[in-house]
């Protein structure tokens, strides 16, 4: 079901108003219309989300579309759909930004204005360094901190997840008050580290991978309490003795009160998708890991990261 | 090496990819070429079917809509006035005098042999030199690049005819504008005032549509009734297709402004936009009759026309070795690349080498499509202008609604691009250039950011910004450009200040 996505938002509206006009009549099974589903980030969020709702597709009978309303950080479309109505049929590719969005002030409600339906994926941050520093491990990084003048971090943007992440490592270390943020836009963290301008930079897996394998940068740690796929070598941090563990993830939620059975059908069709070989390549090219997630656990990994976030962002000094 | 260009000519000329690059440029012609609607839209229709396709033909696909995107967006540019992508705002001023000259398909045709040349040109490059480039790239840190962007504002010089003080209030209008929303350095909203809406920032095509588009519809409908509608001279539709002797009289100024398209796609973080203007000032600059531009000179559609299409040769190098995408455009590109397994980086050119020359034959193919398809469309295209206008513009109104309210599936944008185009309409009575509000929107966010993070880096210091060579030749050629445009300026005043006393006496 290729519909141009510029027609799909109208196709959805057609649809949406040819069922209101039966909608007295008996309810048959859900879905009996296109799902549609916000999508908050461009870049791999929405190569994910892409194949996602192509695979979902499959598997309800009814296009799931996506709909890209990026910006803000996430508050668009969080806005958007918490005043969408809460049938099932709108549906959010979310994240870590619910927390985040929210504890910085950009959205008034926090995560409790949805109700989880799963978690598909989660990518784990990674720290590089230039391998002509000939540091291989956190322990090297401190070593290198304590004794010189403060090391330059790369990080995309103040509050950005790759910044919450720096600040939780680098306290975890000991090293808080040696390190100085750089905010890049445009990714471009990874070419500072091979120009030498910053001494380290936290990032996605896939990002560095290619910079690992032809030895020009070297990858100290994974944030995760699991190593990345696509940097099987590198050992997490907890592994290194350092006590961090921050993952993202991405999965789906929809607006609180949206029906039970609803509910169920979308977990059981995300569940088939991360099941499926075409989302087990693409997770090995993309640089992310499958990581489903039925609704209620998915919903204790949210209270529980929340709680973290907000108090990381109120050490940081960014929490409204 | 030779063994892999054999494979990539096996992966590359096989009919479906053949077809899905052909399919990719006329949907990036087709999207690009008309008002309103822009190629950013098509490639994030092409994306889902790029995934089930082939390597190859996948990332042909894209590239194939990404180049007739960037070479559509002149015809909308030329015919109407009305750039149809943020790269063919330079095209604008001279190609759309030349269309009220009678000129259009002339232009037209110059535009799309120019832009194959440009676009076959860097690919060439591109090829012999990427790793030389790439290391180049490297070096330009934040104080680099916002030397260069600081070159490249100094172009509105060039842009704002009379006065330079009204270019200057449009560039920093264009400025303001983009500093609307979420700041992306220190992660708080600005100028939002608490809305959920504005947090998203002003989008530059949604401005940019209305920028250009709105004063067109304006003007259609306040145009006297009973005056001719059209020039005589403009509904000239007859065919005609630029000379061997015109486009080579030209080659000089094509190979530098290939150059300088090359040179800008390169560097990550600026584009099509930055490069087709210091292209058209570079033009006028050392043209032999200055005065000309703006009236329908062809050399001011040669110049941005070649530039902005030589970009997409010297955008692959960042992105196939560098993994970084110069504009939202190619930010697409690389999400197909990543998903069929090419993922970015110096490791690309050692476990796919195949497939990055198959992606190299599969960008020729895409201007041989361009090229075909174009020189047809013109005759097509020129008919445009036999439309009366009242009808053109209500059909443009209705594109430019759609248009930008696809862009981010946001009916907010509908009304910013509404206010966007009555503001405008009132700068043009007012005679303040609207073009140096593209450039000002273009290169802001760049300009902030990148000065914000060299700050950072430097620790506050400002040595940053007089240390490296690089840095210092971009200022100087700033101050220069700044400098000669004050200089001509007083002559041009002293001159009239002459001709005022003579007729005094």
């Amino acid at each position: 079901m290729k519909y141009p996505m510029k027609f799909r938002g109208l196709f959805v509206a057609a649809a949406t108003a040819a069922t209101m006009v039966f909608a007295g009549a008996a309810k048959a099974d859900f879905p009996e219309k296109p799902v549609e589903m916000t999508v908050l980030f461009g870049g791999t969020a929405n190569t994910i989300a892409q194949l996602l709702s192509e695979l979902m597709s499959e598997e309800l009978g009814q296009p799931v579309v996506p709909v890209a309303r990026k910006g803000g950080g996430g508050a668009v479309g969080y806005t958007h759909l918490q005043n969408a109505a809460a049938d099932g049929y709108n549906i959010v590719w979310n994240s870590n930004s619910i927390s985040t969005t929210y504890h910085t002030g950009r959205i008034p409600f926090d995560y409790t204005a949805f109700t989880p339906i799963a978690r598909v994926s989660t990518e784990i941050p990674a720290l590089a360094v230039n391998s002509s520093t000939g540091w291989t491990s956190l322990a090297d990084l401190t070593a290198a901190a304590k004794a010189g003048g403060k090391l330059k971090i790369g990080i995309s943007g103040k509050g950005s997840f790759t910044h919450l992440t720096s600040a939780a490592l680098f306290d975890a270390m000991g090293i808080s008050d040696k390190v100085v943020y750089i905010s890049y836009t445009g990714g471009k963290a990874p070419i500072e580290l091979l120009a030498g301008r910053i001494d380290a930079a936290i990032q996605w897996p896939g990002q560095f991978a290619s910079y690992a394998q032809a030895g020009d940068l070297t990858v100290l740690a994974v944030t995760g309490a699991e190593r990345a796929s696509v940097l099987p070598d590198v050992a997490t941090a907890q592994e290194q003795g350092v006590d961090v563990n921050i993952t993202m993830w991405r999965g789906l939620a929809a607006p609180a009160g949206t029906p039970p059975e609803a509910i169920l059908v979308l977990e059981a069709a995300a569940k088939r998708a991360v099941e499926n070989d075409r989302f087990t390549e693409a997770s090995k090219n993309i640089g992310f890991s499958k990581a489903y997630l039925g609704a209620e656990d998915f919903g204790k990994v949210i209270a529980s990261d929340d709680i973290f976030y907000g108090n990381l962002l109120d050490d940081l000094g960014m929490a409204k | 090496m030779m063994e892999h260009f054999l494979d990539a000519f096996g992966l590359a000329f096989t009919p479906m990819s053949i077809a899905a690059i052909g399919l990719g440029s006329l949907v990036g012609l087709i999207f690009g070429s008309i008002p309103g609607l822009t190629f950013t839209v098509a490639l994030a229709l092409a994306l889902p079917i790029s995934f089930s396709l082939d390597a190859v033909p996948a990332i042909g696909l894209l590239l194939g809509t990404y180049i007739g995107g960037m070479t559509g967006g002149s015809v909308s540019a030329i015919l109407l006035g009305i750039p149809g992508t943020p790269s063919a705002a330079a095209t604008v001023l001279d190609g759309h005098p030349m269309t009220k000259n009678g000129d259009a398909s002339l232009a037209l045709g110059t535009a799309v042999i120019v832009s194959v040349f440009g676009g076959i040109f860097s690919l060439v490059v591109m090829i012999v030199s990427v790793d030389l480039v790439s290391k180049v790239a490297i070096g330009f840190g934040p104080a680099e690049i916002f030397a260069l962007v600081l070159f490249g504002f100094s172009t509105i010089c060039g842009l704002c005819g009379r006065s330079l003080t009204k270019g200057l209030i449009s560039g920093v209008l264009g400025l303001m504008i983009m500093t609307i929303g979420l700041d992306l350095i220190e992660g708080v909203p600005r100028m939002t005032f608490g809305s959920v809406n504005l947090l998203q920032g002003v989008n530059l095509l949604v401005a940019m549509i209305g920028l250009f588009a709105i004063p067109f519809i304006i003007e259609a409908f306040s145009e006297d009734a009973h005056l001719p509608k059209t020039p005589k001279k403009m509904a000239n539709v007859r065919p005609e297709l630029p000379s061997f002797r015109l486009v080579f009289r030209n080659i000089w100024l094509m190979i530098r402004c290939s150059l300088i398209g090359t040179g800008i796609g390169a560097i990550p973080g600026t584009g099509g936009a930055i490069a087709s203007f210091l292209a058209y000032d570079h033009a006028k600059r050392f043209s032999k009759k200055p005065e000309t531009f703006g009236k329908g000179n062809i050399e001011g559609v040669i110049a941005p026309e070649t530039a902005n299409n030589a970009v997409t040769g010297g955008t692959l190098i960042p992105l196939l070795s560098l993994g970084i995408p110069g504009d939202p455009a190619t930010a697409i590109v690389l999400a197909g690349l990543m998903i069929h397994g090419l993922v970015p980086g110096p490791a690309l050119f050692m476990n796919h080498a195949s497939e990055v020359y198959g992606i190299y034959i599969a960008v020729v193919l895409a201007y041989m499509w361009v090229l075909g398809l174009q020189l047809l469309g013109i005759r097509l295209f020129v008919h445009v202008l036999r439309v009366p206008r009242e009808i053109l513009a209500v059909v443009v109104l209705v594109l430019c609604v759609i248009g930008a309210y696809s862009i981010r599936n946001s009916a907010f944008d509908i009304y910013s691009m509404a206010a966007i185009g009555v503001a405008a309409y009132v700068l043009v009575a007012v005679r303040i250039p609207i073009t140096p509000i593209i450039l000002g929107m273009v290169l802001g966010p760049t300009l902030e950011n990148e000065f914000r993070t060299a700050m950072m880096l430097s620790e506050g210091k400002v040595d940053i910004f007089y240390t490296s060579p690089t840095v210092v030749v971009f200022f100087i050629l700033a101050a220069l450009v700044i400098g000669l445009q004050g200089l001509s300026e007083l002559r041009a005043k002293s001159k009239t200040k002459q001709k005022v006393e003579v007729s005094d006496a």
